[in-house]
């Protein structure tokens, strides 16, 4: 479904995740929020300044670390590039064309890699960074049920996309999925979005509480 | 703080704008002289945090002064939090990394450079080495921090902070890191008059002969591939476009930053941190380089407790360059003034030099040649006589 999804939305907005709105796509988290916002909804109108501005930080922050961690995962460690991500990546394409992109992509990946600082790190260092990006947030949320207390913002979709997709993606390595783990009020946190807002999805597809 | 000022002078001739001098940039020294970066031997005496950056006294020989005062690594421990949990503290290791590695690594030269710089010489606090191994996990680091290997010193800029400060911490460096970045690499490297007449000048008069033609050249190729791997796959068709929201970012970004700092002294009170550094690496060169297209530097100069806050920093941890923020249009001629007996020189010394190359090309291939005859020929036939030379040759 995802890659099908990623081949329409490569001919016309370029990245997912896209919404489809009457005749316009808007496609990334940021274009899609600031559209929603120009219809007159958004999640952090309660916030003060300073709040805001910690709220954009600690997006940044989950940005920087577990986007690029995912990413190096999936295409920089020899073992899931091999078993996983090559086969996933190339199968909506005929023979020669899915082994053709797929190394493609993992050049263009690895070149990101470099150009960021993260080429020379091994998996060990990667996951590190996980762990501390992963107690940053962790800290932030302390006891709280969001992490701007009471209501749910930009921060709290964010965070808990990216840790459902590591909770719930099986990979050959199941070491970013236990760093993860590592820490009870982030999964009480995944849990209770899930169960709040997916609870109608969540018996039939593959939910936290399974893996 | 004048051993420090005297080693680092002793380093590098002091040309160019103090913050940015990119020879004090210690790769050509630690990468081959300081394989461990390590202080072992002091003994520091353990104080309080002191409010206006007075640096502890150090018990150790000149040579670990030069070491830390090139900005070594300064790695906090993983202290425990005061109700027991551990709190994970930042450290600059990245960006001494980057300090080691220098142009290969990106940044942006002297904000690296000058992030430690801060760092080691302000808010630099001695707490006991008495982290047991068993309880860290191993210090925190920036992100994109290459070296584990480095054992953690005695150094702890962040030992008061709480946790939830020190996730702020490392939040809003990668916020800085992903936002304002790419602006300034783009402001600096990618924009062509600020490139010509600033960044490349200061490159190419801090680099020895041979290397100033063509290193600058070579890191802002690539600085450019850089950016264009960071921000180009996302909308490559209009640059244009593109380049106006990322100015945009970098302001909200900027505006961001001076919300956080608010009316306080520092981002987490009174005493100055690792993210303090960090802040002002990134913003000095901003708002002290002359730039020609500074759009960017004119949204910054617009945010007063920025500004006071950076030129606060300046006159507590860099007084001998000079604590205030000098509207750039008023001081033209001072920095001018100071280049130009050098520019005098090399001028004069490549005319000679020039001169010298004719004269002995013209002597050897005998074109113009020295006789040692009698002075009282005429010219007409000491000019014949020049003729004859040059048929027998």
């Amino acid at each position: 479904m995802s890659l099908v999804a990623e081949a329409f939305v490569s001919q016309i907005a370029g990245k997912v995740p896209f919404i489809h709105v009457g005749n316009q796509v808007v496609s990334e988290l940021g274009p899609i929020v600031q559209f929603v916002k120009a219809k007159g909804h958004s999640l952090s109108d309660g916030l003060d300044e300073v709040q805001k501005a910690e709220m954009k930080a600690y997006m940044e922050l989950v940005n920087n670390m577990l986007l690029t961690a995912e990413l190096y995962l999936q295409w920089c460690d020899e073992a899931t590039v091999g078993e996983i991500t090559h086969a996933r990546y190339g199968s909506p394409y005929p023979w020669p064309l899915n082994h053709i992109l797929a190394y493609q992509k993992q050049w263009e990946v690895k070149r990101k890699m470099k150009a960021i600082g993260w080429g020379n790190k091994t998996l060990d260092q990667v996951l590190e960074d996980v762990d501390q990006c992963c107690q940053a947030l962790s800290q932030r949320l302390g006891t709280q049920p969001y992490f701007f207390n009471k209501q749910p913002t930009e921060l709290d979709a964010l965070v808990f996309g990216h840790l459902y997709t590591i909770l719930t993606t099986q990979l050959t390595n199941d070491e970013l999925c236990e760093k993860v783990k590592n820490y009870s009020n982030l999964l009480a946190f995944c849990r209770r979005i899930e169960q709040h807002y997916f609870e109608d999805r969540g018996k039939g597809s593959s939910s936290i509480r399974s893996s | 703080m004048e051993q420090i000022a005297k080693t680092w002078a002793l380093r590098e001739p002091a040309r160019g704008p103090w913050f940015l001098r990119p020879g004090l940039r210690p790769t050509l020294h630690l990468s081959s002289t300081a394989p461990a970066l390590r202080c072992p031997d002091w003994e520091v005496p353990v104080r309080k945090l002191p409010s206006a950056g007075v640096l502890p006294a150090f018990r150790g020989d000149s040579r670990s002064r030069s070491w830390f005062a090139a900005g070594a690594f300064l790695s906090p421990q993983r202290a425990p939090d005061l109700d027991g949990q551990q709190a994970p503290r930042p450290r600059l290791s990245a960006n001494s990394n980057r300090l080691l590695d220098g142009p290969r690594r990106g940044g942006l030269g002297g904000k690296s450079c000058l992030a430690s710089l801060c760092y080691t010489q302000g808010p630099v606090r001695v707490v006991p080495d008495r982290m047991p191994p068993s309880l860290g996990k191993g210090p925190w680091s920036l992100p994109a921090s290459p070296s584990r290997s480095s054992p953690p010193q005695k150094y702890n800029a962040d030992y008061d902070l709480s946790a939830r400060q020190g996730a702020d911490t490392l939040a809003f460096m990668s916020l800085l890191e992903e936002k304002l970045l790419p602006v300034l690499i783009h402001t600096f490297w990618v924009d062509t008059k600020n490139y010509v007449e600033v960044t490349r000048k200061w490159y190419a008069e801090a680099m020895p002969f041979p290397l100033n033609f063509f290193l600058p050249g070579r890191m802002q190729r690539q600085f450019m591939e850089r950016l264009q791997l960071l921000c180009g796959e996302h909308r490559p068709e209009n640059e244009e476009e593109l380049e106006k929201e990322l100015y945009q970012e970098a302001r909200e970004c900027l505006t961001l930053l001076s919300q956080r700092l608010g009316s306080q002294k520092f981002f987490f009170g009174d005493a100055p941190a690792s993210l303090d550094a960090f802040v002002f690496g990134y913003l000095a060169p901003l708002l002290q380089a002359r730039l020609p297209s500074g759009r960017l530097q004119a949204h910054l100069r617009g945010l007063h407790n920025l500004c006071a806050y950076c030129a606060h920093i300046l006159s507590l941890y860099f007084p001998w360059d000079g604590a205030e923020v000098p509207p750039p249009r008023q001081t033209p001629a001072g920095p001018e003034a100071e280049e130009e007996p050098y520019r005098r020189r090399n001028q004069v010394l490549s005319v000679l030099a020039g001169l010298a190359a004719m004269a002995g090309y013209a002597l050897l291939s005998g074109i113009v040649s020295i006789q040692r005859a009698a002075p009282a020929r005429a010219p007409g036939t000491r000019s014949l006589s020049m003729a004859d030379e040059e048929e027998d040759e």
